[in-house]
This record gives C-alpha cells, structure tokens and sequence, in this order.
C-alpha cells in the first residue's frame, strides 16, 4: 500500500467531518438549525457565529453543519438510482446477448444526447420542481455516463479466466453474476459511487439555485444557496459558506475517489 | 529621467486636478434635452406589451410610457384631467359623459374622437381579448354612444361610484381605434397611443425600445411641464436576477430599476449616486388570507388565535429593515378611504392559547401542535414564488415559527404561478397570499363580496378569504352606487370593520414598489394612480 | 457529468480501415445519428402526455394557466390531441420534418424563430469558453509539464477543484471580486467584449478542470515517451518539446472530449446566460421550465441534441483522421 498523500489526508478528514455532521450534527452545532431570532438577523461572521447568520437569525454554521445529512443523501440518492440504472443496462449490455448489447448501447446513446442538464429539465418540467423530481432528474442524467463505463468494465471482466472457469465448473449464470463478476465489479463501482457523489451534490444544488429543487427553510445546501442568493451584494456569507462547503464536498470525494481508482488500477 | 520627474509629475497632477474638477461641476438645474435611459425590470418580461390584453403590473410599467387613459390622479387623491378634460355623470347615475381633448392625435395619426372610447371599451369588454383587470373594472359598462366628435357618453347598467378610480388605470389606457383593428398578434408587439414615448422596437427577451414621441403635448393635469419629453428614447430590459440588476444599476450599466430588494434599498441609502423611489401600489394591503369557507378557519376563535400567535412586528423589522412600514389595514396607505384598527393584531400567545381552548383545541400531540378529535391542527399555505419576494418568504417561515408555539402546524409549499393557481383553484389552501392592485376602496367589493367566491372560467376566483356576510355585500353594493362622497366614506369604513374584525385578514405592509435610480437621472416621479413611474419629465443630467 | 471519469472506447471491433471503407462507416454513422434523433422525438413527443393533467393546457401552461376555452381548443387542434395516438404521434414526426416545433405560449412566437434568435448568443459564448479553456488547460499542462514535481501537484489540485465549483458558485465569486470589490468589470452582459469576460471565465473554469485533467495522463506518458527522449537527445529545448511533441498527442483525447463538452458547454450556459442576463438558448431554456413552457423547451432540447449528435459526428470523423491506428483498427 503507498503512503497517502498530505492531500489525499486532507480530503479524507474533510470527508470524515462531512459524515460526523450528517450522522450527528449536534455533536459539531448544538445550536438549532430552524430557530428564529429576528434580532439577530443579517451578522456578518463573528466569534458567536463564524460563518454569520441569515435572514431569520439562524447561525449559517449550525444551517450547514445540519444541512450536511440532507444534502450528502440527496447526493448519496442520485447516485444510486444513476449507477442502479446504470447497472441494469450495463449488465445488460455485457452479458447478454448480441442484439442486446446493440439496444442497450443504442438507448444509452440517445440518453447522452440530453447533455448535462438538459434531461434533468425536461423530467423537471414534466413533473414539476421540488427535491424529490430533482433527485431523481439528476440521476436520470448520470446514468449514462456510468452505463458506458460499467459496460466497458463488464466486458473485460468477462473474458477473465475466473468468469471462464465458473461456467466450466457449472456455476449458473445468476451465481457467475453475483458471486464472481459483481465482486470483480465492486472496486470500480466504489470508485465511481464516490467520484459520483460530490458531482451529484453539485448538479442538485445548481437545480436548487436555479429554484427548481430543494427550497428554504429546510437546512439543505443547495436551499441555502437558493436563499441567500437574494442578497449576495449585501450579505455575501449566505450563499459563499454553502457554496464552499458544496466545492469541498466535491473536491474531496474527488480526490479520495481517484486516489481510490488509483489503488484499484494498480492493485 | 530625474530630471523630467517632477516637472511632469505636477503637470499630470495638475492634469488629474482639472479632470476631477471637470466631472465633479455643478449639476444643472435646467432639464436638458436628449439621452437615453436604461431601465431594467425584475419582471418577467410581459407576453403582450397591450395592456388591455390579461392586465398585470409589469406591463402597466412599460404602458406607462406610451399609453394615456381618460382621467390621473393626483397626489392628493383627486382625480384630475388627462385626455379628458371633464366629465359628469347623469342625475340617475345610469350615464356619464366624458369631453376629450380635441387637440390630440394617437402616433399613428388617428385623431382622439369619441370612436376612441368606444372602440377601447369594446376591445376590452370583448372576449376574445382576454382582458381579466379592464374586464373586470367595466362590468356596468353596457355602452358607448356619440355625444359629439369629442365627448363620448358611457352608459351604464348601475351607478358605479368606481368608474373615475377605474378609468385611471393604465389597463384601460386609451389605443388608437385603427390599431386596435389589427390582429392581436401585431397589436401586442406594438401597441399604438398617445403617450410621450412610442413602441419602436421589440427585441424579445432581449429589450423593448421607446422613442421620443415628436407631436407629444397631453400630460395629465399635473405633470412638470408640456410638450414632448425631455429624453430621448427608453430601453426596457429584464434582468430577473435581483443581485445582478443591482449590481449593474451601481455599475452604471442601467439606469433604473425595480423590485428593489430591502437589504440593496438600504446600501443605496448610503450610496451619493443611487436615489430611492418609495411608491407603495394602490389597492389591497400585502396581507394573509384565512380561509374561512372551510376548517379550521370556519371558527372565528381559531382564526382570531392565528393571527394572535403570528408575530409579524419582529419579523417585518428585521427583514424589512425598516422600508416596510407595518400595515393594520385591508387597504394600501395611499388609498384616503383606508380604515385600520391596531388594537385587533396585537401579538398575545397567551390570547391564542385561550381561544384555542374555548375552541375545543384543548389536547396537544407530542410535537406540540394542537389535536381535536384525533384531527392536528394543521394548515396549508402555499406559497407564489412568482409574488413573493425572499423576504416575504422568509417572513412566513417567520410566522409559521410562531404559529407553531400556539400549537398551529403551517405548511409553507413553495410553488410556481401555474401550481399556485391550481392549488387555489382546488381550494386546497387555508392561508393565502395574493395581491391584488386597483385604484380606490371598490377593490373591497372584488375581494370580499360574496360574489367573488364564484370561480372565473379559468376557475380563479378573488375572494380568497371565502368571505360570506349579506350585511359586508349590501354595504359594498351601496357604497359602490353612490356617488355621495361622505356616504361612500362611512359605507367603506362599516365595511373593513366587518372585514377586520371578523378576523378574516392579517394585514403585513403595503404592497412595497421600489425604485432605485442613478442620481443624475432628475424628473422621475410615481404617476398617483397605480404608481408607476413615468419618464415624462425625466431627464439626464450628465 | 460522466467526463469526471473519461470516457472509454468501446470494447467491440469491427474490421475496416481502406478508403472505400469510408462509406459504410459514414451510413452507418448517419444511420445511427438519424436513429437517436428519431428516438430523442419519440421521447420528448411522449413527455408532453406524461404531465399529469390536460395536455392542452400543459401546452398552455399548466393547471394554473388561466387559458381561455378558445385558447384550448385551439391548442387541441394545432396538436391534434383528439386524435388518436399513432396519427399524433405521425403528424409530430412530420411537423418535425418540416421546421414546425410547435408554439412557445410564454413567448407568444413560433419555437423555432424564439431558436433561431438565441442560438448565436449560445454559440458564440460556447466557442469563446472552450477556446479559453483549451488555452488554460494547456497553460496548466505546460507549466506541470516544466515545473516538475510540485507545479504537477499544484496544477492538478487547480484542476480538480476547478471542475468540482459549480457554476453559479463560480459565476458569484468572480462577479463579487471583479465588478463589486474591483470594479473592474460589468455584472451583466453588455454590447462589446467587456461583457463577455466574466460569463467566458465561468464557463472556461471547470471545463478546463476537466480537459487538464484528462490531458495530463497522456501529456506525461507523451514526455516520457521515446520520440520525445529522442528530440531532447537532438537538442531540442524543453518548450520545443512540450509544443511540437507532447501537445500533439495530449490533443486526441481532448478532441475526443469535444462532443461532452458541448453538452457540458450548453448546461452552463443555461445558469451562467441566466446570471448574467445574456440572451441566449440557456436563458430561454430556464425560463421555459419556469413557465412549464413545454413546447419551447422541447423544441430546444431537439436543437440542443441535434447540435450534440452533428459535435460528435464531426469529432469522431476528426478523430479517425488523426489517428491512423483508429483507422486500421476500425470501429
């Protein structure tokens, strides 16, 4: 095993905070994220509150630290049903046969000519604004981008020797599927889960910006965002401490997860 | 290189002097000719610059500018000349008659005659038009007929004390009888009048162009000069961003803007370029409706608790900071028949708390909200995106917080115009709120009669308190018929009395319409009606 | 999105690679492109009758819309929503055909002229953002490039940081530095350069995060490479090198990229034209969806993919000519 990196560290600490805040945030902010104190309204960062407080009087530090469970699992969702879809027509595409593969790749294609952001609109307008249509729109649009690579993966697993030697050995397709390729396939998909979670965090809260996603007064990131833009010429840490912490959170599952990739490319 | 240091340093010093001097001389105090000004709106951009079409704020903004109606309003509240120069209304109230200018002539050449009045009544009480605020505004309006070229009589199925307040509005602005023939495809992109700017171009989602109207000379009675305008074209932009609307007024790139945000009105009170324009809507207040057409706001105690349990004061203080004046009535500020009574919306939890017991609501589940027969205290909110500013917004987060320590449960649901609708529609709401902008008291007969429960076509219906009281329709009907002003003045009063008192409305503030400005733009000035800024007497001083 | 992890080759061969091979390859390449076009119709023919309610006033509007019963039956009619689902299906296909995309009701103006207006302002921001980013990814190369261990570090770190800040995050930061703190420059679009400045920045950012990290494999497997050793034996100096040589081959898979980021191009675009008010497809996009303005949002997603398919057309035929292995080993 290489030695980590300093940065590799410093990632992984800022993801250990992440997931400290998200399962128990009243141990980093005992404050209550949803209490009103009017006459606290509008502070720029202090001692009492080091990122400030917002329109209501409610300490950004203890909104963010809150928001972390809401906001990681929205990201956390949109993976999954991105990489869940993904795998359905990966596997699909791999092993099966020809004429699937064809389809599979075909619809995939067609899939990634709504770039971007494109098929996360058009489910929006379709099914309206909110977190939940967010979620599942900006996992909609990741699928097939993990599709392609999950297909690719699974056929070069699939001429490996172990595949082989289980069909020799009379192992049925289902237990070759789940006992042998899945656990030769966990190492990439970890990777891509966690390369996938910072991105999904940032298109979510990019919907929710735009007023199309999560909205206040939930603790959410991208809500925040979303609130504080109003105001970002008057009372810029409403919006920038939010932000920030979406640019870490992204940066630094980034950064684990090629670090990740690398370990597995070399393991 | 020494040598010539100093010599040239005190040369561009003295250089640098004279420039500074040159920008900073004193400003001039006669208007000057010309110029083109910048404004950019929050708005969404209109989809019809012809406001007699549907009849919203943002496109009596731009109408302002190049459409005129028959009468204005002054600051006093009076209404005064515009293209009509008198008007009187028949003994039995069943007819008025209204006398033109005979000196004016629409953009497009068409003289104002009396076929003018005609046919924009017509085009607004046709169908097909569309109109919703015209539309509304006429429905005693049964005819128009010819008393000479220039005085028109406008005959009506009821008195309606209302028709002057009515025929202020930009929403019945008075277009060129020979425009209004053409499509409303051609009509929309280039409305036709007889204001001191005309539509020149409409580039869309981009900017909408007006220019100096040459033969311009029918101001209203109380303008700041005659004769054309000062500048000499307009550039309408929309800017939906409110931090980059305000970030370009600083930088110069605009010259006016709307839908001021509190927090950037306050900045600008500290910044020598930036002006402010405070010009509250006419009309209704900004205020909360409580659906009293179904539980739990069919009891008036637990309507009553609600608004004892909502500290507004704080919360308009705070976000507000201070631009916000709270309000204690159903009407705006500016309307002169307005009654407000402070007493009824004193903040007293422990008053909700009393009420709410006298109501039934005496057990509370283990959040703390309040159940009756195995049914929570809860209540839907939903909440307009579109017509709610973020502070507004935030303000209701404030009350829900409250509300909640009287053991209400409020449901904010943020939603789109479309979806608002809907949800209205569907009376899936308990708290509403909707503003509505008119001129003068009649907007009490829109909102609170019992007429107005019964749902339009489209299924909007405006009383959306579901006010049902026969005494509050008799006094809204009389009052509208009669033209006797210190009845009209009782008749309204009884009537928001009923209003407030029955605990129907929590009235916030007035309906906020702030401008900002560049401090070299001289002359602008909120029209008295519905308060839209005219550029009439604007002019650059740069 | 899927360019955090670069994209692959597919695993499958075919064989090909002579001249008169081009022509199978090409219908076969068009063939597909007409293909995914016909399905990304079918597609969105069919989310305009996913959206709960009538979809006459979801043309309209949505439940809210207010639309008047002329209006509706109107919309019934110019849709044909009466009929029966294989010939509204038939005549969507053949409006299609013929330029038609249908009304924009927000607009009040055909899809297709609201289209025709906004996409140059789209165009010209995308190729100017992927211009800069090309010229920063490159700059960040060479510099790793040079600077060895520690200008590697720090550059890659630049990278990837640049590519994880979202748009508006990144539009808001420069916007506060630039024009309120520095003054330097407008907040929103004006006429002229200046206001292109900050927009091409937001865009340019993250995607050269994205192509500086993609390249810098192949730039460092390229400056360890034989022919490279060989040019430094010759004497050539390390700038020379770096342009003639490593560039070159850091440019495939960067030209590969070019069809992801046009899509990547045109999602920013949709927040960054919006902040700063440039007009353009994104702006339109957004306020389309905010208005459930359905028609002009699809009409803009078929332009949008269609734009994608001809990118990737194109950048794949580029592909093959530069790459003479692509050729001999075919697709």
């Amino acid at each position: 095993m290489r030695r980590p990196r300093p940065l590799e560290l410093i990632a992984a600490a800022v993801l250990l905070f992440l997931v400290l805040a998200a399962l128990f945030p009243s141990l980093l902010a005992p404050g209550d994220p949803l209490a009103i104190h009017p006459a606290e309204s509008f502070l720029a960062p202090s001692w009492a509150h080091p990122f400030g407080t917002d329109e209501s009087g409610r300490g950004i530090y203890t909104r963010i630290v809150h928001g972390a469970g809401p906001s990681l699992v929205i990201g956390l969702s949109a993976t999954a049903i991105g990489i869940g879809l993904a795998l359905v027509l990966g596997l699909a595409a791999g092993l099966g046969p020809r004429w699937l593969d064809f389809g599979t790749t075909r619809f995939v294609e067609v899939l990634f000519a709504f770039p971007g952001l494109l098929l996360a609109l058009l489910f929006i307008v379709i099914y309206g604004p909110g977190v939940v249509t967010s979620t599942i729109a900006v996992g909609l649009s990741t699928a097939p981008g993990y599709a392609r690579i999950i297909r690719s993966q699974v056929l070069l697993v699939r001429r490996a020797p172990y595949l082989e030697a289980a069909r020799v050995l009379g192992r049925g397709p289902a237990v070759r599927v789940f006992r042998t390729l899945l656990p030769n396939l966990a190492g990439s998909l970890f990777v891509l889960v966690t390369l996938g979670i910072g991105q999904s965090i940032v298109w979510a809260s990019s919907l929710s910006y735009l007023g199309l996603g999560a909205v206040p007064p939930a603790a959410e990131w991208g809500a925040m965002l979303s609130a504080g833009r109003t105001y970002v010429a008057s009372f810029w840490w409403m919006s920038f401490f939010p932000g920030l912490f979406i640019v870490l959170s992204a940066v630094s599952t980034t950064l684990i997860g090629r670090s990740l990739q690398n370990r597995v490319r070399s393991a | 290189m020494n040598r010539l240091a100093l010599p040239l340093l005190s040369a561009a010093a003295v250089a640098l002097l004279l420039a500074g001097c040159s920008t900073a001389a004193p400003t001039n105090s006669e208007p000057v000719s010309g110029g083109t000004l910048v404004y950019a709106s929050g708005d969404g951009e209109p989809t019809c610059l012809d406001p007699h079409v549907g009849g919203n704020y943002p496109q009596a903004l731009v109408a302002t500018q190049y459409l005129e109606s028959l009468v204005s309003k002054n600051k006093d509240g009076e209404i005064i000349p515009w293209l009509a120069t008198s008007w009187k209304e028949a003994d039995d109230g069943l007819s008025w008659v209204f006398t033109l200018r005979d000196d004016v002539t629409f953009t497009d050449g068409t003289p104002l005659t009396w076929e003018a009045v005609a046919a924009n009544i017509a085009h607004l009480q046709d169908p097909a038009t569309a109109s919703s605020t015209g539309y509304l505004a006429l429905q005693k309006v049964t005819g128009v007929e010819k008393v000479d070229e220039h005085s028109a009589k406008v005959l009506l199925s009821a008195p309606d004390s209302a028709l002057l307040d009515s025929l202020s509005q930009p929403w019945l602005a008075i277009e060129s009888p020979t425009a209004l023939k053409r499509s409303q495809e051609v009509n929309c992109e280039s409305p036709v009048g007889t204001g001191p700017f005309e539509v020149t171009a409409w580039d869309r989602q981009q900017s909408i162009t007006l220019e100096r109207n040459k033969d311009y000379d029918s101001p209203p009675a109380d303008a700041g000069h005659k004769g054309p305008a000062y500048l000499k074209k307009i550039v309408w932009r929309f800017l939906p961003d409110s931090a980059s609307r305000y970030a370009a007024l600083r930088a110069g790139t605009v010259d006016v803007i709307d839908n001021v945000q509190p927090d950037t009105i306050v900045a600008a009170e500290k910044d020598d370029t930036i002006d402010h324009l405070d010009a509250p809507r006419p009309g209704a207040s900004n205020r909360i409706e409580l659906n009293s057409g179904k539980a739990p706001f069919d009891d008036e105690r637990v309507r009553e608790a609600f608004i004892r349990s909502a500290d507004v004061d704080d919360a308009v203080k705070s976000l507000f900071f201070g631009t916000a004046k709270r309000s204690y009535s159903a009407l705006s500020s500016v309307e002169k028949l307005g009654y407000s009574d402070k007493s009824l919306f004193d903040y007293d939890q422990k008053a909700a708390a009393t009420l709410l017991d006298e109501a039934g609501w005496t057990e509370k589940d283990a959040e703390g909200y309040r159940v009756k027969d195995g049914t929570r205290l809860e209540l839907d909110f939903p909440v307009s995106t579109n017509q709610s500013i973020p502070a507004e917004q935030s303000l209701f987060e404030q009350i829900q917080a409250t509300a909640k320590q009287a053991g209400f449960k409020v449901d904010l649901h943020p939603l789109d115009l479309s979806s608002w609708y809907g949800a209205l529609a569907k009376n899936d709401y308990n708290l509403v709120s909707a503003p509505y902008t008119k001129v003068g008291p009649d907007v009490l007969r829109i909102l609170y009669h019992s007429d107005g429960t019964i749902p339009a076509p489209s299924g909007y219906f405006a009383n959306l308190a579901q006010l049902k009281d026969p005494k509050l329709d008799a006094l809204l009907v009389q009052a509208s018929e009669t033209s006797d002003q210190d009845e009209r003045a009782a008749l309204y009063k009884q009537a928001q009395q009923i209003v407030l008192e029955g605990y129907y409305i929590l009235p916030l503030y007035d309906q906020q319409n702030h401008f900002l400005y560049r401090a070299d733009v001289k002359g602008i000035r909120a029209l008295p009606t519905v308060s839209t800024p005219t550029f009439y007497d604007a002019w650059l001083d740069r | 999105m899927a360019g955090s992890i670069a994209a692959q080759p597919p695993v499958t061969t075919r064989t090909g690679g002579r001249a008169r091979r081009w022509l199978p390859w090409l219908l076969l390449r068009t063939g597909g492109v007409l293909f995914v076009l016909w399905a990304v119709a079918t597609i969105t023919f069919f989310a305009i009758r996913l959206i709960p309610g009538d979809p006459a006033e979801a043309v309209l509007g949505g439940p809210g819309s207010q639309a008047s019963e002329e209006a509706l039956a109107q919309a019934r009619r110019e849709y044909g929503l009466d009929r029966p689902l294989i010939l509204q299906y038939l005549g969507y296909l053949g409006r299609l055909l013929t330029g038609d995309l249908g009304r924009s009701y927000s607009l009040r103006a055909p899809v297709a002229e609201v289209i025709g207006e906004n996409l140059g302002g789209t165009l010209l921001l995308a190729l100017l953002s992927l211009a800069a980013a090309a010229v920063i990814a490159l700059g960040l190369a060479a510099w790793s490039a040079r600077g060895g261990k520690g200008a590697s570090g720090v550059s890659s770190v630049l990278e990837i940081v640049g590519a994880a800040v979202p748009h508006f995050w990144l539009a808001i930061s420069l916007i506060l530095l630039f024009s309120t703190w520095l003054g330097w420059l407008p907040p929103v679009s004006v006429p002229g350069p200046a206001g292109l400045v900050l927009p091409v920045l937001t865009l340019a950012i993250p995607l050269a995060g994205f192509l500086g990290q993609v390249m810098r494999e192949s730039i460092l497997d390229a400056m360890a490479s034989p022919f490279v050793l060989a040019a430094r034996a010759r004497g050539e100096g390390e700038g020379g090198v770096f342009w003639r040589h490593a560039a070159r081959h850091a440019a495939l898979p960067a030209i590969g990229l070019a069809g992801w980021a046009f899509g990547a191009l045109i999602s920013g675009a949709v927040v960054v034209e919006s902040i700063f008010a440039r007009p353009g497809l994104g702006r339109s996009l957004l306020a389309a969806v905010q208005l459930r303005d359905v028609p002009l949002v699809i009409g803009i997603v078929l332009v949008v993919a269609l734009g994608y398919m001809l990118v990737t057309t194109l950048t794949d035929l580029a592909d093959r000519l530069a790459d003479p292995r692509l050729r001999r080993a075919g697709r």
